[in-house]
C-alpha cells in the first residue's frame, strides 16, 4: 500500500514537472512572421537553415494580414512573435510605439564577424528610427515598369519615358482580352504604391514640410485624374487586384505593361508560370517617383527568447553569400553584392532596377504613414470608380488626414 | 410555490456566470473604452466622455456604412427568402430524390463561410475566374464583379445568398412537413388555384417559421463580416463597407480602440431597435392573419 502511494506521488510529480516544462520547451522555437513573396520565402528559409531543424517556425501571409497580426500582438505586449518582417514605413511606426528591440549593441558586437559595414548609409537610415537601428535589411525593392517588348516593337512604340508616353502606349495596345496596362488598386498596400507613383510622377507628392497634406492641390488632383483615365485600360477587377493578380495578368499575356515590383521580374521568365518568357522587358517607371522600399526583419521587444541568437540568425541569413543567392528575388542591400557584375549579366532586369532606384522615392518618413495611406487610398478608389469627383475625394482625404495627424500630435500650433 | 422550488435559481448561476464572462464583461469593457481616446500604439488613455460618439455620429462615413449595411442586409435576406422558399416548395412537391437533392443544395451552407467565399472570389476573378472565363468563352462580356461599386454590392448579396439560402430552405421545408394535408385537399376540392392555395393556406400556416427565419437571418446579416472581408474588403472605395467592416477598420487597422468601441455600441443600439421594429411588424402581420 505504502509502495503504491509512493509510486502514485512520484508519477504525479513527474507529470506536473512535465506539464510545467512544456511551455519552457515550446518557447525555444523562434516564431517568424512575414509577407509572402519570393524573396521572403528565400530569406526565411535561410533563417531556418541558420539554426538546428525545428527551432524556427515561419508563417508567411499577405502583408496587410501580417501587419494586423503584428499590431494586435505587439500592442498587447505579447511574446507570441519573435521576429517579424517590416517595410521601412511600418518599421517607423512600430519603433515609435516601442514595440521593437533596438539592435545597436548587437550590431556593434557582430559588425566585423558579419561584415555589417557593407550596408550603405541610405539603407541604414531606412532601418533606423530616432538614431537607433531596429531591423536587419534583407532587401531593397523597387518598382519597375514591365512592358511587352514584342508588342511594343510590333506597334513601333518606344519604351515610355513620361506618363503621356505611358497613356498613349496603353491606349494603343488595349484590345479585346489584352488590357493596355495592369493596375493594382487593392487596398491598402497595393493601392498605396500605385497612388504614390502617380502623386510623385504627375503631382507634387504627399505633404509639405510641416506634414500638411498637399495631395489635394491642383497637381494632386491632376495625378488622380490621370489615374482614373488610365483605369480605362486596366483589366476588369483592377480595384481588387494586388501584386499577385497583376503578375498573373502579365504572365498570362492578358496585359501589355504596368508597374510591378522588382521581386516579380524573375517569374516573367519562368516557363512553368509564364506564357511570355523572354517577351517582357523593364525600364524605370515613366515620370519617376515610384516606390523604393528597404525592408528587413526586426526582433520584437516583447520576445522572451534569446535575442542575441535571433540577431545571429538574421545576420547569417543576410550574409554576403546568402544575398548573392537571393539576388534573383530581390535587390540585395549590401554594397559588395550590388556592385557584383556577374549579377547584372545574369539577371536582365538589374539595369532597369538601378535606374529606378535613382529616381524612385520611399514613402514619406512619418510613423503614421500607413494609417494615412488607409485614408487616402479609400478616397482615391472612390474617385477612380466614379463614386465621387476627384477633387471632393481628395479634399475629404486631406481633411481626415489632418484630423488623424493632429490627434497624434503632429501639429504643435 | 413549494419550498424546494425556491432554490431553483441556483441552477441558473453556472449559465449566468458563463454569460457574464463571455458576454457581459466584454460588453461592459467596450462601453467603458468607448469613453476614452485610446490609440493602441500609445499607453495613454484620455477620458473624452461622449466625444467618440459625437465624432462618429457627425461622420458621413458612418451613415454611408449604415446605409450599405441596410441595402446588403435586406437585399440578401429578401433573395435568400424567395429562393429558399421556392426550393422548399419544390422539394415538398417533388417526392423523388428529395433527400439527395436537399443534401446537395445544403452543401454551400456546410462549408465554412470564409472558404466558400474564397471559392467565389476565385470564380469571379476577372479573365481567368471560372465564371468570367466561361462567359468570355461564349462571347459574353461579364461585368466587373468585384471592381464596380454596384456589382460589388450585388456580388456580396449573391455570395451571402449562396451560403445561407440552404438554411432557409431547410427550415421552411421542415415547417412544410407539419402542414395539415386536409387543408390543402379541401382547398383543391373547392377549386382553388395553386397560387391561391399558396397565398391563403400555405403561407399563413408557415408564418411562425417565416418570422423565425427572417429574424434570425436579419440579426446575422447585420453582423455580416467574413464574406465581405474576403470578397471585397469593403471596397472598391467604400462601396461594400458595412458597419462591421468600418468597426474593424477603426479597431484593427487604425488601432483606434476607443472609437471602435463607441461604434460597436452605436451599432448594437441601432440594430436592436431595427430588429425589434421588424419583429413587432412581422408579429402584427401574424396576428392579423390569425383573426
Amino acid at each position: 500500500m505504502k509502495t503504491s502511494r509512493i509510486w502514485t506521488l512520484g508519477a504525479s510529480a513527474a507529470l506536473l514537472a512535465a506539464t510545467l516544462a512544456t511551455p519552457a520547451l515550446s518557447q525555444e522555437t523562434i516564431r517568424i512572421i512575414g509577407h509572402r513573396s519570393p524573396p521572403n520565402e528565400y530569406y526565411t528559409g535561410a533563417m531556418q537553415k541558420a539554426l538546428p531543424e525545428g527551432r524556427v517556425s515561419v508563417e508567411l501571409m499577405p502583408i496587410d494580414k501580417e501587419m494586423e497580426l503584428a499590431s494586435i500582438t505587439m500592442s498587447s505586449k505579447s511574446d507570441a512573435i519573435d521576429v517579424l518582417y517590416l517595410t521601412d514605413s511600418s518599421l517607423k511606426r512600430f519603433a515609435a510605439n516601442g514595440w521593437l528591440e533596438p539592435l545597436d549593441d548587437l550590431w556593434a558586437k557582430y559588425k566585423e564577424e558579419y561584415k555589417l559595414d557593407d550596408f550603405p548609409p541610405a539603407i541604414m537610415e531606412a532601418v533606423s528610427y530616432d538614431g537607433h537601428i531596429y531591423s536587419m535589411p534583407v532587401l531593397t525593392n523597387t518598382e519597375l515598369f514591365f512592358y511587352r517588348k514584342d508588342l511594343f516593337d510590333e506597334a513601333g512604340i518606344a519604351a515610355p519615358k513620361t506618363m503621356d508616353d505611358y497613356q498613349n502606349a496603353a491606349a494603343k495596345l488595349d484590345s479585346g482580352r489584352m488590357s493596355g496596362t495592369i493596375m493594382s488598386l487593392k487596398p491598402v498596400d497595393a493601392a498605396l504604391n500605385e497612388t504614390h507613383w502617380y502623386l510623385n510622377a504627375v503631382g507634387d507628392g504627399w505633404f509639405d514640410e510641416n506634414w500638411r497634406p498637399i495631395f489635394n492641390q491642383e497637381a494632386g488632383v491632376k495625378a488622380i485624374t490621370r489615374m482614373k483615365e488610365m483605369s480605362e485600360f486596366a483589366p476588369r477587377g483592377f480595384t481588387s487586384h494586388a501584386n499577385d493578380e497583376s503578375t498573373i495578368n502579365l504572365q498570362q499575356g492578358l496585359a501589355a505593361m504596368g508597374l510591378q515590383w522588382f521581386t516579380r521580374a524573375a517569374s516573367m521568365d519562368d516557363p512553368q508560370k509564364s506564357r511570355v518568357v523572354g517577351k517582357i522587358d523593364w525600364v524605370a517607371p515613366p515620370g519617376g517617383g515610384a516606390r523604393v522600399a528597404n525592408d528587413g526583419f526586426a526582433i520584437s521587444a516583447f520576445s522572451s527568447g534569446d535575442k542575441e541568437e535571433m540577431f545571429r540568425m538574421l545576420a547569417e541569413a543576410s550574409s554576403v553569400d546568402s544575398m548573392i543567392k537571393g539576388a534573383e528575388f530581390s535587390m540585395p542591400p549590401r554594397l559588395s553584392v550590388l556592385q557584383n557584375e556577374e549579377l547584372s549579366e545574369k539577371y536582365r532586369w538589374y539595369p532597369a532596377a538601378r535606374a529606378a532606384l535613382e529616381d524612385g522615392k520611399p514613402f514619406p518618413a512619418l510613423p503614421d504613414f500607413n494609417d494615412v495611406g488607409d485614408i487616402v487610398t479609400r478616397h482615391v478608389l472612390r474617385a477612380v470608380t466614379g463614386e465621387v469627383e476627384v477633387k471632393a475625394a481628395l479634399d475629404q482625404a486631406a481633411k481626415e488626414t489632418e484630423e488623424l495627424l493632429a490627434s497624434r500630435g503632429y501639429y504643435k500650433n | 410555490m413549494v419550498r424546494w422550488q425556491r432554490g431553483l435559481w441556483l441552477f441558473c448561476l453556472p449559465s449566468f456566470g458563463l454569460l457574464t464572462i463571455v458576454l457581459l464583461w466584454p460588453l461592459a469593457y467596450a462601453i467603458y473604452l468607448s469613453f476614452f481616446d485610446y490609440y493602441l500604439g500609445s499607453d495613454v488613455r484620455t477620458f473624452v466622455g461622449l466625444g467618440n460618439y459625437i465624432d462618429l455620429l457627425s461622420e458621413t462615413r458612418l451613415w454611408n456604412s449604415m446605409w450599405t449595411t441596410i441595402v446588403i442586409a435586406f437585399g440578401s435576406v429578401a433573395l435568400e427568402f424567395v429562393v429558399g422558399f421556392a426550393l422548399a416548395l419544390a422539394l415538398y412537391g417533388n417526392r423523388i430524390g428529395t433527400k439527395a437533392f436537399s443534401t446537395l443544395l445544403f452543401l454551400p451552407h456546410i462549408i465554412t463561410p470564409v472558404v466558400a467565399t474564397l471559392f467565389l472570389k476565385w470564380m469571379l476573378a476577372s479573365n481567368w475566374g471560372l465564371v468570367d472565363a466561361t462567359l468570355l468563352t461564349i462571347g459574353i462580356e461579364p461585368p466587373d464583379w468585384l471592381g464596380n461599386p454596384l456589382w460589388a454590392k450585388i456580388s456580396v448579396i449573391l455570395a451571402d445568398a449562396w451560403i445561407f439560402t440552404p438554411l432557409i430552405m431547410i427550415v421552411l421545408y421542415a415547417a412544410l412537413q407539419g402542414l395539415n394535408n386536409s387543408l390543402l385537399e379541401a382547398a383543391r376540392i373547392d377549386g382553388a388555384s395553386n397560387w391561391r392555395i399558396l397565398r391563403h393556406v400555405v403561407i399563413p400556416a408557415l408564418i411562425p417559421a417565416i418570422i423565425f427565419t427572417i429574424s434570425v437571418r436579419l440579426m446575422d446579416v447585420f453582423r455580416f463580416f467574413d464574406t465581405i472581408y474576403v470578397l471585397t474588403g469593403g471596397g472598391p472605395g467604400t462601396a461594400t463597407e458595412t458597419v462591421t467592416m468600418y468597426t474593424y477598420q477603426l479597431g484593427f487597422r487604425m488601432l483606434q480602440v476607443g472609437k471602435a468601441s463607441a461604434l460597436g455600441v452605436i451599432t448594437l443600439v441601432i440594430v436592436a431597435v431595427l430588429l425589434l421594429t421588424i419583429n413587432r411588424m412581422l408579429t402584427r402581420i401574424y396576428r392579423k392573419g390569425d383573426q
